[in-house]
């Protein structure tokens, strides 16, 4: 499981403007839809599903929302980086300024988790999130959350 | 002149003895050998076979030196045990000391009267005087061997160790006195046995209690001079054994329940007391095990190795194993759970000192039983007591230390009893830093940042190298230390101690189980979080105790009156390591290949 696999260039959003969570998601869904062509609505109402049984927000800044929806065809993710920390109610209550939202399709059972596994071993690391704050442009944090993956394996 | 000179040749020899011992060591934790073998191999290398060349085959004076040694190990035991840490640990440990001391004990005497070719009764005598698990040797893993364990765990194998002696002593003097006078009918054995154990345990328990109690006030009412507290506990310790044991109930059962009330009474002088209680259960350990080292005789060992060391066989592979998965499997204990307290029912002082009953009562081939105990305590201690630690890190289950433990400082507030100010050093990896939550009882008062002091407003987050002081009820202070206390697995690997998502107390496994195609059991889906925490933990859960969820494991965060409100998911696929399975794959195809 890569990144490469989940995550495409047109997914990354370098400037998201929210100025609380559910905006965020808000937001967020809209990008979702536009890339997978499913609706807005539905996947927004996933992922408060999923935050209503506990937040996605683990801590350190970073956010990985998730959901399941039978309509997916394969994974998809959509990364996007905060104008201004918003409270995501995280655990440790710090704002949230990197959000990595992860769709699967309903069944995907094992590669779910991995992918999960795969988003959250990468935003675990405080010197990529380091360089994920410094990056300029869309680009840049693309290449940075591709990269990272040439080095590891 | 010449008994003079003999006592002085005694106490030279003994102090050598001692000191040796305590410079062993230094050796012995740098090859990370279990040092109460050592002691025990220091008293076999002074004794008739070794170099020592000491004759010494006083069984009586063994026996009495063995009970006041163990007593003061359990009442030290019982003294450091906070209860709230036993919360979740009650039930299984005693279903442990008692039908699961009877199964090892069952299992043990069928292989040995097989192996020995003994009537069945003789067997069950070898397995009865070695089912217990020794509290000495527990007791000295989980404090001075560095080895901790996570707490139910910990807990239920220390309180085991600690309250199963009486039904193995019982067992064992029972089983003499069968064998030593004209069997009875089957049915008034089965009473006398039924009595004679409640006994035991019913006039130990309450000696034990009441002892602690009346011992507690005794100490806090009476002002001593100087250094007299410690050694008013040490006596009265002994006194509550011999008590106990001269009106025929469990003299182990009533010093360990007697150190258990004191350590969590608010006493006076408790500190002195601790620090002398520390010294004296050293000393127990190192004269008792060198002692035991002493009277046995190691050439007469090699005649039994080869049988005895099945019976250690066969009792660390099949006895210990399947009373501990009978007695374990209904608390909910997870598989690696149940073979690591498997692993940690370590023989030791206990069944030597077991062993010299029937020699005592002069039961035939009286040797016999105490050789094989002797060769069945260093099988336990070298295999057992060498692997624990390693045995427990590879099952995930140990908390190895990181430097020091954590220290609280405290401060009574004169005038009242219902707070007192408690100040935690912060650290990087300490629980509250990543994310724990401090329970609404606890009183923020200031915080201790470079030199200056900030209140809690002004100090927001805690930060590492902080000092935060708390206003909190004295009998929930020790709650708080969880909270500050550095975390070791936030240090052995980069995982998130919680869990990598946090739920609501209030969410139902089927929900969670859904999200992540868990495979749960039907029965668990409707329990929301906190009631599967509530039964798991005897409605005493805490902040860091673990449930196994299927293929995830679930983390108590955040607790209050009992009741967990949020706790931390921690999917396994999130915690495997990123590139070895792969590896240990290809090594296995290739392997199959080869085949």
């Amino acid at each position: 499981m890569e990144i490469s696999d989940l995550l495409k260039p047109e997914a990354v959003v370098a400037h998201l403007k929210a100025g609380n969570k559910k905006q965020a998601l808000q937001e967020l869904s809209k990008y979702a839809a536009e890339i997978t062509g499913v609706n807005e609505r539905r996947i927004f109402e996933t992922l408060l599903e999923r935050e209503r049984l506990g937040t996605t927000g683990v801590g350190n800044g970073i956010a990985i929302p998730h959901g399941k929806l039978p309509d997916f065809k394969r994974m998809y993710g959509v990364f996007a980086r905060v104008d201004k920390p918003l409270d995501f109610e995280a655990i440790d209550e710090q704002p949230v300024d990197l959000i990595f939202l992860l769709l699967a399709p309903e069944g995907a059972g094992a590669d779910h988790l991995k992918a999960l596994a795969r988003v959250s071993r990468l935003l675990r690391d405080p010197v990529m999130c380091e360089k994920l704050r410094g990056a300029e442009s869309a680009d840049g944090l693309y290449m940075l959350l591709v990269q990272n993956e040439a080095q590891a394996a | 002149m010449e008994s003079i000179e003999l006592a002085n040749g005694v106490l030279l020899l003994g102090a050598v003895l001692v000191l040796v011992g305590i410079l062993s060591s230094l050796v012995a934790t740098r090859f990370g050998a279990p040092l109460l073998l050592i002691f025990l191999i220091l008293g076999m290398l002074a004794g008739e076979d070794g170099p020592g060349g000491i004759k010494f085959n006083d069984y009586r004076l063994t026996y009495m030196i063995g009970s006041l040694a163990l007593a003061v190990i359990l009442f030290d035991g019982g003294l450091r045990t906070k209860i709230s840490t036993l919360r979740g640990a009650v039930g299984p440990a005693i279903s442990l000391a008692t039908v699961g001391v009877l199964i090892t004990a069952g299992l043990t005497g069928v292989a040995a009267s097989y192996i020995f070719d003994l009537p069945p009764l003789e067997g069950f005598l070898i397995g009865a005087v070695v089912c217990s698990t020794d509290a000495a040797a527990v007791f000295f893993l989980m404090h001075a061997g560095g080895l901790q364990l996570r707490r139910r765990v910990g807990a239920t194998l220390e309180m085991e160790s600690a309250t199963n002696d009486p039904v193995a002593v019982f067992l064992t003097v029972m089983v003499v006195q069968i064998i030593q006078a004209a069997p009875t009918s089957f049915v008034d054995q089965s009473l006398t046995i039924i009595e004679t154990l409640t006994l035991q345990t019913v006039i130990g328990g309450l000696v034990g209690i009441f002892g602690g109690l009346a011992a507690s006030s005794l100490l806090n009412r009476i002002t001593l001079p100087g250094g007299l507290h410690p050694v008013l506990i040490i006596a009265l310790t002994i006194l509550l054994y011999a008590l106990a044991t001269v009106l025929h109930g469990s003299g182990f059962l009533a010093v360990y329940l007697a150190g258990l009330v004191l350590g969590n009474r608010p006493l006076r002088a408790s500190a002195s007391i601790i620090t002398v209680n520390d010294a004296a259960t050293w000393l127990s350990q190192i004269v008792m095990f060198m002692v035991l080292g002493l009277l046995v005789t190691p050439s007469r060992l090699l005649d039994f190795a080869l049988p005895a060391g099945l019976i250690a066989v066969f009792l660390l592979l099949i006895g210990r194993p399947v009373a501990v998965w009978l007695c374990l499997s209904p608390f909910g204990f997870s598989w690696k759970e149940k073979t690591l307290a498997s692993w940690v029912g370590l023989r030791g002082a206990v069944s030597i000192f077991l062993a010299a009953i029937p020699t005592l009562s002069g039961v035939s081939h009286a040797e016999l039983y105490f050789d094989v105990a002797f060769v069945v305590v260093l099988v336990s201690l070298l295999v057992q007591g060498w692997t624990l630690t390693w045995a427990a890190s590879k099952l995930d289950l140990a908390l190895p230390r990181t430097g020091a433990p954590i220290h609280r400082s405290e401060l009574d507030l004169p005038g009242q009893l219902a707070l007192e100010m408690v100040g935690y050093p912060v650290r990087a990896e300490s629980a509250i830093v990543n994310g724990a939550a401090v329970p609404p009882w606890a009183r923020a008062a200031f915080v201790v940042r470079h030199q200056g002091i900030l209140t809690p407003s002004q100090a927001g987050r805690l930060q590492a190298n902080d000092y935060a002081y708390y206003l909190a009820p004295p009998d929930r202070v020790a709650r708080l230390d969880q909270i500050f206390a550095p975390h070791a697995e936030l240090l052995a690997s980069n995982e998130p101690f919680f869990g990598e998502f946090t739920f609501k107390g209030t969410v139902t496994l089927r929900e969670v189980a859904a999200f992540y195609d868990l495979n749960l059991e039907a029965g668990l889906m409707n329990r929301t979080i906190t009631d599967l925490f509530a039964a798991r933990f005897e409605n005493k859960p805490e902040v860091g105790d673990h449930l196994r969820l299927g293929s995830a494991e679930i983390i108590a965060r955040e607790v209050d009156d009992d009741r967990v409100l949020s706790a931390g998911l921690q999917l396994d696929v999130l915690s495997a390591p990123a590139v070895k399975p792969k590896r240990v794959g290809i090594w296995m195809r290739k392997i199959l290949r080869l085949n």
